[in-house]
Formats: structure tokens, sequence, C-alpha cells
């Protein structure tokens, strides 16, 4: 009977801890509660490094890759004089303070220039990841690489989540007709395995012409079909919202319907909005990987499931070549995870174990 | 209402879903740009224009684009055409898999090569059941214990690691280990199969990658439900009554917890359908997922149209027996 004994006073403390709590929170908004709760959970913390750390590098390298030429002729980007590949940009250098103006340090290549002679080297001081086959230093292409990574997870997952809030919304307000013609349309998209039919729609538009090349179309299909989840929840929420005095009120002081959706329902439906997409990214990240490694990518693109694709059959004897963007790949889905799940706990305490 | 009817109303639901689904993929395919007849033509070679206008308009009557007067046949009556066909068990004949020069019908190459994927995906997902209980059993009794803590962590970073790659380094495991990559070869398909003592050597690898592909999904799910049962009252009064801890978990909280669980098994089936899409093209598996996979790189049309059809209607019929599968497990659920 250790066990119940060993609960009940369990239970005690937490109430004791509970009231603790409720004590510190006094006066406290939603939000600083919420990360009040996250920033007691270690692993939250770790995933949200992580996260953050991945967000730096994305924008860093979209902004060194985008603006070298000017950021040199500002003089933020040193080239080194002696060296005809630096004035090219095969390098992108940067200078540190302290550092003699003539031999500024070499962090990076331009991510799609390969020097031939470097191919196949193992990680060394000079290029810690090694170099891929054809001469391409690893370092720099797994960080120029997390541009094109993250910001499909982000615009892929942003847009899905737009459109399933939107039909969503309307659906859960309205009812009737609209609502059941929605849910049809959900449970036909929620039949197909959303990495098969993937493959289909890429395959079959391969050869549309839109900027952005076929990594636009996958982003675009992706987000046509990917809203069902969202739409679900979100239809759910309104449900139960919208039966509440406070829409109530809100009506009889004559809003208009819009209003009652986007000023009132939709913010106190945000919570689980937060945590859709941030778990969301994590499996958009995955599957648009996946679908890179069996060769569905774009092969012109510099991103890390291109890279794995690339590689992935020198793994046996070149391992690093392909293990760096796969285990970034992993980090990236494990940050988002594992954020996702404390942000969870955090807006929602009664999900908590 | 009785559970005959409930069956049999949950059966014939299936078909306007199917049909649904036909009709978008019909309309991806007609939409899609670029010419179908060109993909097909593409290794034809024609010094001057009126063979080539000749192998066009042959090719496209035998694809049914064109009728035998060169008119082109309306979309919808295609479509129809092409859902007698499919009521018929006649999916077209494969682009790429060819032989003699003529290409292969799916159904064949469908019913030849379903077994492998079956025995793989039957023996993960029974592999992975049976450990993800154990593991969420083991988690669950002994909550933030050392044993909790670390299951935990292994199945979140199992759950974040893609599961091609989850794959690619257990052959580099292997390789490393034994000098043995698991990338399957014409040996291990020798007839017969069951006695063929390779087949068995070459399984291992696929069937552990998908295994641990499926296991961290339900040890993950297992866990939290047995949890949140052993929080309810009459676990309590169960171990106040002076019941084994044993009996306590299997005989009162697990039967209550197999319900959510059965949902989320239903629902992985696809998931698992989909993993051993990954897991087979991996191992060189010569399975559906592989010759599906090579078929798309190859835009064989009528065999990603054949799969977009199967690949659902197995989703579908693995839901209708999740909810069959509710009712016998709880009385409470009316139909």
């Amino acid at each position: 009977m250790a066990t119940a004994e060993q609960e009940q006073t369990g239970e005690f403390l937490l109430d004791e801890k509970t009231l603790r709590e409720i004590e510190t929170m006094k006066g406290a908004g939603q939000w600083s509660i919420v990360w009040r709760r996250i920033k007691k959970d270690k692993m939250g913390m770790l995933g949200l490094y992580i996260v953050l750390f991945l967000i730096l590098m994305a924008f860093s390298s979209w902004i060194l890759l985008g603006f070298d030429n000017w950021l040199t002729s500002q003089g933020y980007l040193l080239g080194d004089p002696l060296n005809p590949r630096s004035f090219n940009n095969l390098y992108i250098e940067l200078w540190l303070p302290g550092m003699p103006a003539d031999s500024p340090l070499v962090l990076f290549q331009h991510p799609r220039h390969h020097f031939p002679e470097l191919a196949k080297l193992p990680p060394s001081f000079k290029h810690p990841f090694g170099t891929d086959g054809i001469g391409h230093d690893m370092v720099s292409r797994i960080f120029f690489g997390a541009t094109v990574s993250l910001a499909l997870g982000f615009i892929g997952q942003m847009t899905t989540v737009i459109i399933g809030t939107f039909l969503g919304s309307i659906a859960g307000f309205y009812g009737g007709a609209i609502d059941d013609i929605l849910q049809r349309v959900i449970e036909l998209l929620y039949s197909m395995p959303g990495f098969i039919l993937m493959i289909f729609i890429i395959v079959l538009f391969e050869d549309v012409n839109i900027p952005g090349g076929r990594y636009a179309v996958v982003v675009i299909f992706f987000s046509l079909i990917g809203w069902g989840g969202t739409a679900l929840i979100v239809r759910s929420n309104f449900f139960s919202l919208k039966q509440q005095d406070f829409v109530e009120a809100e009506r009889a002081l004559g809003a208009s319907d819009m209003r009652i959706i986007f000023k009132h329902i939709l913010p106190n439906s945000l919570a689980p909005l937060i945590i859709i997409v941030t778990l969301g990214i994590a499996n958009t990240i995955f599957l648009f990987a996946a679908l890179a490694f069996f060769g569905f990518g774009d092969p012109n693109a510099v991103s890390w499931g291109d890279d794995l694709n690339k590689w992935q059959n020198e793994l046996l004897y070149f391992p690093w070549m392909p293990m760096f963007p796969a285990l970034f790949i992993f980090f990236t889905v494990l940050g988002f995870n594992l954020l996702g799940d404390a942000l969870r706990d955090a807006l929602d305490p009664r999900l908590k174990d | 209402m009785s559970l005959k009817g409930f069956i049999i109303r949950r059966t014939i639901y299936i078909v306007p879903v199917m049909l649904g689904i036909t009709l978008m993929n019909f309309t991806l395919i007609n939409v899609s740009p670029g010419d179908p007849v060109i993909v097909r033509l593409g290794l034809i070679h024609c010094d001057h224009d009126d063979c080539y206008n000749a192998a066009y308009n042959g090719e496209a009557i035998e694809m049914g684009l064109l009728d035998r007067d060169y008119y082109t046949i309306p979309w919808f009556k295609r479509y129809v055409s092409f859902v007698n066909d499919l009521l018929h068990f006649d999916l077209g004949k494969s682009w790429y898999y060819t032989q003699a020069g003529e290409g292969i019908p799916i159904a064949k190459i469908i019913s030849d090569r379903a077994i492998y994927t079956v025995v793989l995906n039957v023996l993960a997902f029974f592999f992975s059941l049976l450990l993800a209980t154990a593991i969420g059993v083991v988690s669950a009794t002994r909550q933030n214990s050392f044993w909790d803590r670390s299951l935990t962590i292994a199945m979140l970073l199992g759950y974040s690691m893609p599961l091609f790659w989850l794959a690619k380094l257990l052959m580099l495991l292997s390789f490393q280990l034994f000098n043995f990559t698991g990338v399957a070869n014409k040996d291990a398909f020798k007839t017969p199969l069951f006695l063929n003592p390779n087949f068995y050597k070459y399984l291992i690898l696929p069937t552990l990658a998908l295994t641990l592909g499926g296991l961290v999904f339900m040890a993950r799910l297992v866990r939290s439900q047995l949890l949140e049962i052993l929080r309810q009252d009459y676990i309590t009064t169960a171990k106040a009554k002076g019941l084994d801890n044993r009996a306590v978990i299997y005989k009162h909280a697990f039967r209550n917890g197999l319900l959510p669980i059965v949902t989320i098994i239903g629902n992985s089936l696809p998931g698992l359908l989909a993993g051993s899409v990954m897991i087979e093209s991996v191992f060189g598996w010569p399975g559906l997922g592989t010759v599906f996979l090579e078929g798309a790189l190859f835009r064989d049309y009528p065999m990603m149209m054949a799969t977009n059809t199967i690949f659902p209607l197995l989703f579908l019929v693995a839901r209708l027996l999740t909810d069959i599968t509710y009712v016998f497990i709880d009385p409470r659920i009316r139909y």
C-alpha cells in the first residue's frame, strides 16, 4: 500500500505547490504565466534554445548570401586582397575585431562553388564537417542550407494553419451546409497518406514554371491539402465557444459576425493554434526532408534534404557527407518537438501527465 | 440499430469517399501541365513528322485520350471508364515495368509484390505493438523512475529521427559490425520463399527499422493512456482491495486503456504503410513501396494512379476495422 500513500502525499504536496504558484502569479498576464511554466521545463528550454539557434542561423545565412556584395562594399565583410577567389565572393569572410584587416577569417565558402581538388576530405580543422563528393565545404552547405530547410517548414506550416483557421472558423461559426461540405472535404483529404499524395502531385506538376522553382509548387500543394487537421480543431473550439455568454453579450451589443469571429472567439482559441504551429513545423520539415531524400526535391536548391539525397549512397565509406545534413534535420525536428510539447504543457496544464 | 446494420452502413460509406478520391486524382492528372502522351513517347525517335504524328495518335488512342476517329474524349467519359475498369480490378498497364515491349498489367505487379510488403508490415506491426506495450507499461507503472526517464528520452529521440535516416543508420551499424548492409539482392527471393534462409536474413534489418519506427509512436501513447487511467478512483479501489499490482494493471487499467490505443493504432496503420514505402526503398526490398517510388520517379502515370487509389482504400478499411473493434472492446459504445 506504499504506492497509495505516496500518491496521497504527492497530491498534498501538489496542492501546496499549486497554492504557491498561484501566489506568485497574482496579477500576472496569461503570457507571463505561460512563460514562467516553460522556463521551469528543462526539456522545453532546450528545445527553445535549439529553435532559436536554428532561426538565427537561417537568418544570418540568408543575409550573408543575399547581401554579401553590399556588405563587402560597406566594409562589414572583407575580401582578402591576395586571394582572387575571395574577390569573387567564393569565400565569405568575416572580419573580427582585433584581427589584422588583410588576413580575415575565412568562415564559409560560397555554397554553390566547389573546389574539385578538395573533394572527399574527412572532417578536419579547416573543414569541420569535411567536404562532399565534388568539393563543397559541408559546414558552408549546412549553414546556407538552413535558410531553405527552415523557411519551407515555416511557410508551409503557416499557410496550412491560416487556411485551416479561416475555413475552420467559418464552418464552426455558421455550421449548417458549409460545415457539412467542409467535413466531407476534410474526410477526403484525410484518407490519403500525405507522403504518397505529395509524391503524386510533385511528379504531376514537375514541369510547372513559377518563381521559386519546384519547392514553391511543393509548398503550395502542401498547404492546399494539409489544412484539414487545423480546421477540425478550430471548428470544435468555435462550437464550444460560440455558446458562451461573452459571445451572446457581444451579439446583443450589435457586433458583426466578422468582429465576433476575429476579435473574440479566435483570440480565445489561440492556444491550440500555437501548439499546432510548433509541432506542425517539425512534421513539415520532416515531410519535405523525406520528399527530398527520395528524389522529389529540387536538386539545384541548397537544402539539407537535397544534400542528404545527393550523398546518401556514400554513407558506408564517406559517412560525414550525408551524416551532418541528417543530423541537422534531426536537431530541427527534435527542437520543435520539445518546444511544442513544453508549450502544450504550459498552455493547457490539464493535458500534462 | 443492430451491429450488422452498423457494419453494412459503414462499409457502404466507403464508396462515396473512394469516388471522391478517384475524382480528385483524376482531376489532378487532368489539370497538370505537360502532355502525358509526350511523356510516354519520350523514348520513340522519329525522323519526320508523319511518323511522329502516327505514333502520337496511336499512343493517345491506346491511352484512351482520343477515340478511333481522333476526337478528344471528354474527361467525364474517361472518368466513368476509369471507374468501370477499377470495378473490374483492371488498373491498366504499367509504363515503366515492361516485359517484351509490353507493359505489365498493374494488377499483376501488385499481386506479385504484395507478399513482400505484407510479410514486412505484419512482422513489424506485431513486434512494435508488443514492445510498445511493454515499454508503455514499464514507463507508466514506474513513473519518473530512472527507467521511465531514459525510456521517455529514447522515445523522444526516436520520434524526432526521420525514419529513412534511422534505416540508413541501421545499415551503417550493421555494415560496421557484420559487414552486411542488408540491401536485398537476388539470393533473397529464390522460391520457395519461406524455405529460403536468405529471405529471413535480408528481412531482419527492414523489419527492425520499421519496428523502431512504429514503436516510438505507439509507446508514447500507451504510456500517457495508462498514466491517465492509473490516476482514476477505481484503480485506487482495486489496490485498496489488496489486489496484486500485476492484476491491477493488466485486468483493471489495461483494458480501459485499450480503446484510445486501438484508435491510434488503426489510424497509424496507413502511417506504417507510408513508413514501409521509405524502408523498402532504402533496403531495396521489392515490395509495393519500391514499385510505387520507382514508378513515380519515372513518371509511370497508371502506376501512380493505382497506388493513389489503393493506399486510401487501405486507410479506409483500416478505419472501418478500428470502428468495428471499438464496438467489441467497449460495451458502452452505441452505434
